[in-house]
């Protein structure tokens, strides 16, 4: 397949005309659900069965059940937080800072980015809760008049994740369902049976395709992703901060934010892509979920991955440079100490394997992407690992170094989580759109009007 | 279910470009209300409909601005107002570490408004009776086709010209839109208010019985009861449940001596006072005294009981008996108890006692104060209490 | 007052003179004018009662009443709050929630330690040292710490037991005397009473009342640890049957062999103090020199500024080689020994100058392991170092009751064997476990006809005896010691017996009586003072007894007027002809465990978890080795080897410890008890045994020729401090290059006393703003630690869990790594694995202006006190634990579960474990975070102290309970602001540091650096 580069490719294949669109799109969503539905929803039920037994075994019995310690007070829990916020970042990036940069080519994907965006802050916002001590007083985390007279200590990293991550929940939820109503509007047409009729009419909010009411529409999803695209970028330097702000060597560096930022574009591109792949094989999506689509993703990848590659590079530099003993210890003792094989495995999964996208064929070719970005995700989670990890298992006092090792509980609920995230994934694509109908007709071939007048806005705008 | 009012007329067409020539005409008819629907959004249609830019951009920016206040007042008030603390040394108002949550709370507000605003405001509230809806016209429009319609309560609504009109730019197809008919919703049926009070009641008990009785269940532990023994306690260890012990016959604390004489009615000899009258133990002494000598030997030691007979009223402590009587005698009344009266021993420390004595002196003294010792006091005023 | 008034309207018959108080008299004006018109704040003269509200105040009240009950109805929970129950006779003592101190004796060891016992409300809740007797001085050892766990022990024997073939029964008092009566009234074959150690004159005379009344009585006390071979040796040297005392202070050279006299020999506690007066900053030149030659690494060889490695079976030789040396008879060729043994010669050459040097001021002491001979060497090797100018004069020790020697006991096991034994009266011993197991002891019990066990708790020997009765624990008994000339000691209970419990004493008055149903509870208390009529009373007497009395148990101690008997006066006896190690195969070492002692504290928690001070390894003893050793039997840290003399077998895993001599093999007693309650039973490796009263080696404790194999498998070591004690490259002395523990040498310090703070410069600009300081009233805590005189022990860890109620948590939760200890003790090992240096480090919360834990709680659980405290919310925590995250320090203690109940499933959860709570303290839950809190239930006592008494609270009033345990005063604490005060001297001092002080978190807690005295001609 030989593309020529220097035009701008058509969003979508082959040129539907607007009834297939919505045909193709809306089908699995009035088809009666398949055994190959139920399947994937009983593996990843399963999956998440697992992970509410855990909790609940470490709720009843208490944290103890982890492997975490002393000195190693963050383990699991911490580090699929910061993993699940992470793979949160891709969805609102591809929908928002794409959309203000007018790629054409995010209408394909940002729906189900966005999607994913949700369900993974919603695995990640889990963790930060039960990996405390206590976890029916989380309530204490947030600011309100209470019998203590007592108000929350705004000068904790935690705080700020507390109101980082509640935003970046809401507003993304909000971004997606504005971006949702009318395709509520085109089922609510669509359907012919009352309770679903009245169900979509709840949710279109009585949309009705107006132009008075699209011009405000497209007013406020401008706006919203115009604060959608600093949110993505605060949240994650936040949870950066949860490690830059402490004192810890091998936490405090000032490199800590754009580095996690990076890192989270990263990873969550990767996610997006290893589920796309099945998704638009299932649903037959490939005219609209374009092989396009997957290489450009995978050129942000390696884009990011060398970003995050330099990071590591640079921490080790400035450990070296700063000349402080306990610094320079730690970097050393990543790559040399007990935990050399964790770090090892993030370099060679986040900056040498992608390293292969530089080869067309590899960006454009099904398998050896899916396996590169499955090992992304694995590198990334071991980034996290390596951060949390060994910077703590041996920090000033040689006296209190200990090692941590993962319980059985642990692993139990790192699988839950990506149980919820897949369960909920796999129950979207039944009830909602996986791509954004009116959207998709504004980007088909002849769609738009051909203006004669100087009053063109000659704005793409979408 | 339509009433045959007209609610409007609305023509359908198949090609975005048709739509937009019709729009410019009717726009340049000078149509007040008309609106098209178009499945998604289609460029330069606000131009063609002559439509102002929309104002929502003001609503975000108002509301934004106004959490950056919120959170920084809320962070200022809590932080060095209404309960400040000294954490890691840091001042009270640390503003560098306060400008993630202003700038999250900045955006909170600011989105929320702005959906908020679009759908109130300018969308003027959601509406499902809308006459379009559940039209053939609003299925086609919502797909593939490209509509426009003129509502009747235009001025310049006339039907029939509408309809040639909209034909003629060849629309695929033209039909009349009715206001459909209002129907009820019966919130206020008395069924539906039993049904809301079983659930109030439902939810208070629920609640109730959480509140009381699950959070404090395992695993929930709040610290309430812990396993340490506390005063006044009961603890099942002990056969008698006291959880206070009496120490060991025959042992002897560290500054408790027994008393020598405890016991004895009348002990020939007497300890001596150990307290000098100094103000403080005086008034000390009349603290004791007024809380646990005074019921019965009156606020003067005259042997005028509060207790307006209840009690046997004891003798009057001016009596020359008592005057005479030493400082240890006193005390070793007020310790071993004397006819009907307890010792005290329990109640009222051993430095007390004494002090108590001392006050019993004062008092003593004030009774029978000589000219000269007033005189004295004139001279030489406030000397120690004696 | 006001009441008085209305009172002096009611009845008017004020007289003229009459005065109400001094103000009155002294006619203050506001007085008077307050005294005539009554009301004059209450009312006013347009008061209008029309102007009132129209709701009467009955319609008030009623309405408020109405709303209060529904508001009670509405929002109140009914769970029950326990009920309330109060003293119906309040003793004089006692004021609720203010303790009460009582003077005892400790009676854990034979030293017998005077005591203060804390009660509230009449429960003991901790023990310290009695500060009025003359040898504890206010200090008692981590064991006298933790025994009040022992009273509390939900599992001693609470009824009398009797043996119905292998399971016991409770049955009574009266029933379980008349059957042993029976058996003792018999009295032709012998009663053989086994008892520990004897230091209660009181008891010695009960002992002999005894054998007056069964003529067949034959009294077998028995320790595993004694001092028969120092004592034997004496006698031997020098005749006499007291034996000297070391003046530790005045010596300027030690010389220990083999000997941890700052362990566990002797009488630690004085030792330690005399000691540590030599290792005082402020008096720089009396610094004394300790070397340790030795095989073990003991507490002694932690501390010592010059350590020889050398095997215990050589200590003979090397006896012989400093008497040639310091003698000047060069029989023993120096460098052929240096060669034999592979020792420094350099260090060998100092110890050699400087004994030479210091006559008279240089003493050399040899543990109590070594051989006879070997004592009688050094006996007469400080003869020739300057006679006894360092034996002490003033004070002997007294030996009530002489141990059994070897034959006598030999003598019992033979009689048990030939049914020579009628009763077998086991108080408070242990033998089947602490007798050699080549005595068979557990099998031949059998044969005897009556075995009876007097114990507080199941023991090996209890579960083989046909009746078990019940002790009191020594703080609900009454009682009496004497250790040393000149001071008695009296023990006086602080609580009535927990359970049917009677004290040994008590019990063989019962026997001699010949009375099973007589009882009281004061039968022995009545003894006692019967006894002390006749003999002390007279001694010191003056005025009546019952006064003497009550001042002595007051007191807790009497001074008697004997003086020290001389102790044989010159040991000039040299000893005959030594067999010389041949210095082939392993040796093998039994060495006291510096915690568990024999074993007799295996069933105590605290003591089983604290960690050992040297190795840091807890809830097991092991095989230590040297790393060349390891290397030579091919065999990994927590391998299994399998130890052998002769036909004596013992597998246990291996510990590589640095400082352990070559081809040496130490292993420490008081583990593998396997009938020891919940706590103690199968910790550890049975150390008996491999000891033989037979065949003996060198000594009880030294065999040579051990042969040692590896064997499969491993086993788990739970150890808080990881083992990179011998660690090269990058982790190699890391404690040095942070600047956590610094160091100098006297000589550096004599030239130039700012040597430490010239050596690393120090940041003094900060880049934080000072609100901190500004903000801090003028009384502001710290502490200053000064690691001259730390010794590592531990006895701090354990005083601090029994003052803030730290939970035990488990072996388990120890490997994971969690344990509670709110202050560990960390120690370092720098230079080689073969000659390490060793530095402990106190570590407990430091209380930093600048803390990092508190700028991370997202829920403000951890703020600071205007007075300087780190303090920690318990109530508001929901256990994130970032604090600890972000603690440098790593010194905050996370509850992973609620350990009470986790701990050998809800063992520290019954309602008896329960009272050993202090009440003044939280029992912390589970998810929360804790941490040292400079014991602020100490503090706020000082501040409601100060405030009841009018005045400011002051800096030196407050004691922590580490500051009280530390027998060497390494710990001082207080008032910082106040710059007179013992601490703020110490802030100022030259040699005080801050560990981590670039982190700039401005630590409270400031560390003295440790000054090793070494010799002046070293390099």
């Amino acid at each position: 397949m030989n593309i020529d580069y220097a035009k701008e490719l058509p969003v979508i294949e082959g040129n539907p005309n607007l009834i297939d669109i919505d045909n193709v799109i809306v089908k699995p969503i009035e088809e009666k659900a398949n055994r190959k539905f139920f399947l994937a929803l009983a593996v990843s039920g399963t999956a998440l069965l697992i992970g509410v037994v855990c909790v609940a075994v470490t709720l009843f019995y208490g944290i103890g059940v982890w492997g975490n310690n002393q000195p190693v007070g963050w383990g699991f829990g911490i580090v699929n937080f910061v993993f699940w916020v992470g793979i949160g970042h891709a969805g609102t990036l591809i929908s928002a800072i794409l959309f203000l940069l007018r790629q054409k080519w995010r209408t394909g994907i940002a729906r189900f980015a966005e999607a994913m965006t949700i369900f993974a802050v919603i695995c990640a916002a889990l963790f930060p809760v039960l990996h405390t001590g206590r976890p029916w007083l989380a309530g204490y985390l947030f600011p309100y008049p209470n019998q203590h007279g007592l108000w929350v200590n705004f000068t904790s990293p935690l705080i700020w994740d507390v109101f980082a991550v509640s935003t970046y929940f809401t507003v993304s939820l909000v971004f997606w369902y504005v971006g949702l109503i009318p395709d509520f509007a085109i089922l609510r047409d669509r359907t012919e049976q009352k309770l679903k009729k009245t169900i979509y009419s709840i949710l279109s909010l009585g949309w009705r395709h107006s132009h008075r009411q699209w011009q405000h529409y497209e007013k406020a999803y401008m706006l919203l992703a115009g604060f959608a695209t600093p949110l993505v970028l605060s949240v994650h330097t936040i949870v950066s901060f949860d490690f830059a702000v402490s004192i810890i060597p091998g936490w405090h560096t000032t490199i800590f934010p754009p580095y996690f930022v990076a890192g989270a574009i990263f990873s969550g591109f990767a996610m997006v892509v290893t589920v796309l792949i099945f998704v638009r094989r299932v649903f037959h999506l490939e005219h609209i979920i374009t092989l396009n689509h997957l290489e450009k993703m995978n050129k942000v990848i390696i884009a990011t991955g060398l970003m995050v590659g330099y990071a590591y590079g640079m921490e080790f530099f400035t450990a070296w440079y700063s000349g402080v003993p306990a610094e320079t210890f730690v970097f050393v003792n990543r790559a040399m100490g007990p935990y050399a094989w964790a770090y090892w495995i993030m370099i060679s999964c986040n900056v040498l394997i992608p390293q292969l996208f530089w080869f067309k064929k590899i960006r454009r070719s099904i398998l050896p992407m899916f396996i590169i970005v499955i090992l992304v995700n694995v590198g990334m989670w071991f980034e996290r690992f390596v951060i949390v990890v060994t910077s703590l298992s041996r920090d000033f006092l040689p006296s209190s170094w200990g090692y941590f090792k993962p319980t059985i509980f642990d692993l139990g609920i790192l699988l839950g989580s990506f149980g919820l995230f897949f369960t909920l994934v796999i129950i979207f694509t039944k009830f909602l759109p996986v791509v954004s109908i009116s959207e998709i007709k504004a980007v088909v071939e002849g769609s738009q009007p051909v203006h004669h007048q100087p009053t063109d806005g000659g704005t793409h705008a979408i | 279910m339509q009433s045959n009012t007209l609610f409007a007329v609305a023509a359908q067409f198949n090609e975005p470009n048709k739509l937009i020539k019709a729009v410019k005409i009717i726009a340049d008819l000078g149509y007040k209300k008309w609106d098209v629907n178009t499945p998604y959004p289609v460029h330069g249609m606000d131009a063609a409909m002559k439509l102002k830019s929309s104002k929502l951009g003001y609503v975000t920016l108002f509301f934004g601005l106004s959490g950056t206040a919120l959170a920084l007042l809320l962070m200022w008030w809590t932080m060095s107002v209404d309960y400040p603390m000294i954490i890691g040394g840091k001042p009270f108002f640390a503003l560098p570490a306060f400008i993630p949550v202003t700038f999250e709370l900045t955006v909170l507000l600011a989105t929320l408004a702005t959906v908020i605003g679009m759908l109130s405001v300018f969308f003027n509230l959601p509406n499902n009776s809308h006459p379009l809806h559940d039209t053939n016209y609003m299925q086609r429009v919502s797909a593939d086709h490209f509509g426009i319609y003129v509502e009747a309560d235009d001025k310049k609504f006339n039907a029939e010209e509408l309809r040639t009109l909209f034909l003629s730019l060849d629309a695929v197809q033209v039909d009349d839109i009715y206001v459909p008919l209002k129907e009820k919703y019966p919130i206020l049926q008395p069924k539906f208010l039993v049904f809301l009070t079983i659930v109030f009641a439902v939810t208070s008990a629920i609640t109730y019985f959480t509140l009381n009785y699950l959070l404090y269940m395992e695993p929930f532990d709040w610290m309430v009861s812990q396993a340490k023994v506390t005063p006044q306690e009961k603890v099942e260890t002990f056969r008698d449940g006291f959880g206070m012990r009496q120490p060991v016959k025959g042992t002897v604390a560290r500054g408790f001596l027994p008393y020598k004489f405890m016991g004895m009615p009348a002990p020939a000899e007497s300890l001596v006072n150990p307290i000098i009258p100094t103000k403080e133990t005086v008034e000390l002494g009349k603290r004791k005294f007024l809380t646990f000598c005074s019921p019965c030997h009156g606020n003067f030691a005259d042997g005028d009981s509060r207790l307006r007979g209840q009690f046997q009223n004891p003798p009057t402590l001016h009596s020359t008996r008592v005057r005479e009587m030493n400082d240890g005698m006193i005390y070793h009344i007020i310790t071993n108890g004397q006819n009907a009266m307890p010792s005290y021993a329990p109640q009222i420390t051993r430095e007390e006692r004494w002090s108590i004595v001392n006050y019993i002196r004062v008092l003593q003294r004030a009774k029978n104060a000589e000219v000269t010792d007033v005189q004295k006091v004139k001279k030489e005023p406030v000397k120690n209490g004696q | 007052m006001s009441d008085t008034k209305n009172d002096n309207l009611d009845n008017k018959k004020p007289e003229p003179n009459y005065w109400k108080s001094f103000n009155d008299l002294y006619n203050d004006p506001n007085f008077l004018t307050s005294t005539h018109d009554e009301f004059k704040e209450e009312t006013k003269e347009d008061f209008d009662p029309n102007k009132l509200s129209g709701l009467s105040r009955r319609k008030f009240i009623a309405l408020l009443g109405a709303s209060a009950a529904l508001a009670g109805a509405g929002c109140s929970n009914y769970r029950d709050k326990g009920e309330i129950i109060p003293y119906n006779k309040k003793p004089e003592e006692i004021i609720l929630g203010e303790p009460n101190f009582y003077a005892s004796t400790c009676t854990s060891c034979a030293n017998a330690c005077g005591i203060l016992i804390r009660t509230r409300e009449g429960r003991p809740v901790k023990i310290d040292g009695n500060p009025d007797h003359p040898v504890n001085q206010g200090k008692i050892c981590s064991k006298g710490h933790a025994s009040i766990l022992n009273l509390y022990n939900p599992e001693r024997y609470k009824e009398p037991q009797k043996n119905r073939g292998g399971y016991f029964n409770a049955i009574s008092w009266e029933k379980a005397n008349n059957a042993i009566l029976n058996e003792l009234k018999k009295g032709e074959k012998e009663i053989a009473l086994i008892t520990g150690k004897i230091f209660s004159p009181t008891t010695k005379k009960l002992l002999e009342e005894f054998k007056a009344k069964y003529p067949t009585t034959k009294i077998y006390s028995f320790e595993m640890f004694d001092e028969a071979a120092r004592n034997n040796a004496w006698r031997k040297s020098a005749g006499g049957n007291f034996f000297p005392l070391i003046k530790w202070d005045e010596a300027k050279i030690i010389v220990t062999l083999e000997g941890d006299f700052l362990g566990t020999e002797g009488h630690t506690v004085e030792n330690q103090r005399l000691y540590a007066k030599g290792r005082d900053v402020n008096n720089i030149n009396s610094f004394n020199r300790l070397y340790a030659i030795e095989g073990n690494m003991s507490i002694t060889g932690m501390n010592a500024d010059y350590r020889l490695r050398l095997n215990p079976a050589a200590q003979a030789e090397f006896v012989q080689l400093l008497i040639s040396e310091v003698g000047g008879s060069k029989s023993i060729n120096r460098n052929d020994f240096v060669r034999k043994y592979k020792i420094n010669s350099k260090t060998l050459e100092l110890l050699i100058k400087d004994l030479k040097a210091n006559k008279g001021k240089a003493i050399v002491y040899a543990g109590n392991v070594l051989p006879e001979d070997v004592h009688i060497a050094v006996n007469h090797l400080n003869q020739v170092l300057g006679g006894n100018t360092l034996y002490r004069t003033d004070a002997a020790e007294v030996e009530q009751l002489p141990f059994s020697n070897k034959d006598e006991l030999n003598g019992l096991i033979s009689a048990i064997n030939n049914n020579a034994i009628g009763a077998v009266i086991h108080i408070d011993t242990n033998p089947v476990y602490h007798f050699p197991k080549e005595y068979n002891y557990e099998n031949i019990l059998r044969k005897a006809p009556l075995v009876v066990t007097l114990t507080e708790v199941e023991t090996e020997t209890a579960s083989l005896s046909n009746y078990i009765l019940p002790l009191n624990h020594n703080y609900e008994s009454w009682g009496d010691s004497q250790t040393r000339t000149g001071v008695v000691s009296l023990v006086q209970p602080v609580i009535a017996p927990l359970f049917n419990t009677r004290q040994k004493e008590a019990i063989l008055l019962a026997w001699i009586n010949q009375d099973a149903k007589k009882y009281s509870n004061d039968i022995y208390l009545n003894y006692l003072k019967k006894n002390w009529e006749s003999n002390f009373f007279t001694s010191t007497g003056s005025g009546d007894f019952n006064n003497f009395w009550l001042t002595s148990l007051h007191d807790g101690i009497v001074f008697t007027n004997e003086t020290a008997p001389s102790n044989g006066g010159n040991a000039s006896a040299s000893s005959g002809e030594m067999k010389f190690f041949d210095n082939k195969g392993m040796t093998l070492l039994i060495q006291e465990h510096p915690n568990l002692g024999d074993g007799s504290y295996a069933n105590n928690g605290w003591m089983m978890e604290l960690p050992h001070p040297v190795s840091k390894v807890t809830w097991d003893n092991y095989a230590a080795i040297s790393l060349n050793t390891s290397k030579k039997l091919d065999v990994e840290i927590e391998d299994l080897i399998e130890v052998k003399v002769k036909n004596r077998t013992l597998e246990l895993p291996v510990f590589i410890q640095p400082g352990i001599a070559d081809d040496l093999v130490v292993i420490e007693s008081g583990f593998g008890r396997t009938n020891a309650g919940t706590v103690g039973t199968g910790n550890g490796f049975d150390v008996n045994r491999l000891i033989s009263v037979y065949d003996a080696g060198l000594s009880k404790f030294i065999y040579t020729g051990v042969q040692v194999r590896k064997t499969s498998g491993t086993y788990k070591l739970a150890t808080t401090q990881e083992h990179h004690t011998f660690d090269e490259g990058y982790t190699k002395d890391q404690h040095k290059k942070r600047g956590i523990i610094r160091e100098g040498t006297v000589n550096e310090y004599k030239n130039n006393p700012k040597f430490l703070k010239e050596s690393k410069g120090i940041e003094q600009t900060s880049l934080y703003n000072l609100h901190a300081e500004t903000r801090f009233s003028d009384v502001k805590w710290g502490m200053a630690i000064d690691l001259n005189k730390c010794l590592g022990c531990g006895e701090c860890t354990v005083a601090c869990n029994a003052e803030n109620n730290v939970p035990v948590v488990g072996k388990d939760q120890v490997i994971k790594g969690r344990e509670m200890h709110w202050l560990r003790i960390d120690r370092y090992y720098s230079g080689s694995p073969d000659e390490p240096n060793v530095s402990a480090q106190p570590m407990l919360c430091q209380h930093c202006d600048h803390a990092p834990c508190e700028n991370v709680c997202p829920v403000a659980a951890t703020t600071h006190s205007i007075d300087g405290l780190n303090q920690m919310v318990y109530n508001r925590c929901v256990g994130t634990r970032y604090c600890s995250n972000n603690c440098p320090f790593k010194v905050r203690r996370f509850n992973f579960y609620n350990f009470r109940s986790y701990f050998k499933d809800d063992y520290q959860m019954s309602d008896v474990f329960s009272l050993v709570f202090n009440p003044e303290v939280t029992v912390r839950s589970r998810g929360v975070m804790e941490k040292c809190t400079f014991c602020i239930q100490r503090i706020m006592k000082a501040r409601e102290d100060a405030i009841q008494e009018g005045r400011a609270i002051t800096g030196s009033e407050v004691k922590t309970a580490c500051q009280e345990a530390c027998v060497t005063g390494a710990i001082t604490f207080g008032n910082i602001k106040d710059k007179e005060s013992e601490v703020g001297q110490w802030k100022e001092h030259d040699l005080t540091y801050y560990v981590l002080e670039e982190l700039n978190v401005r630590p409270n807690i400031s560390y003295v650096a440790k000054l090793r005295n070494t010799h002046p001609e070293e390099v």
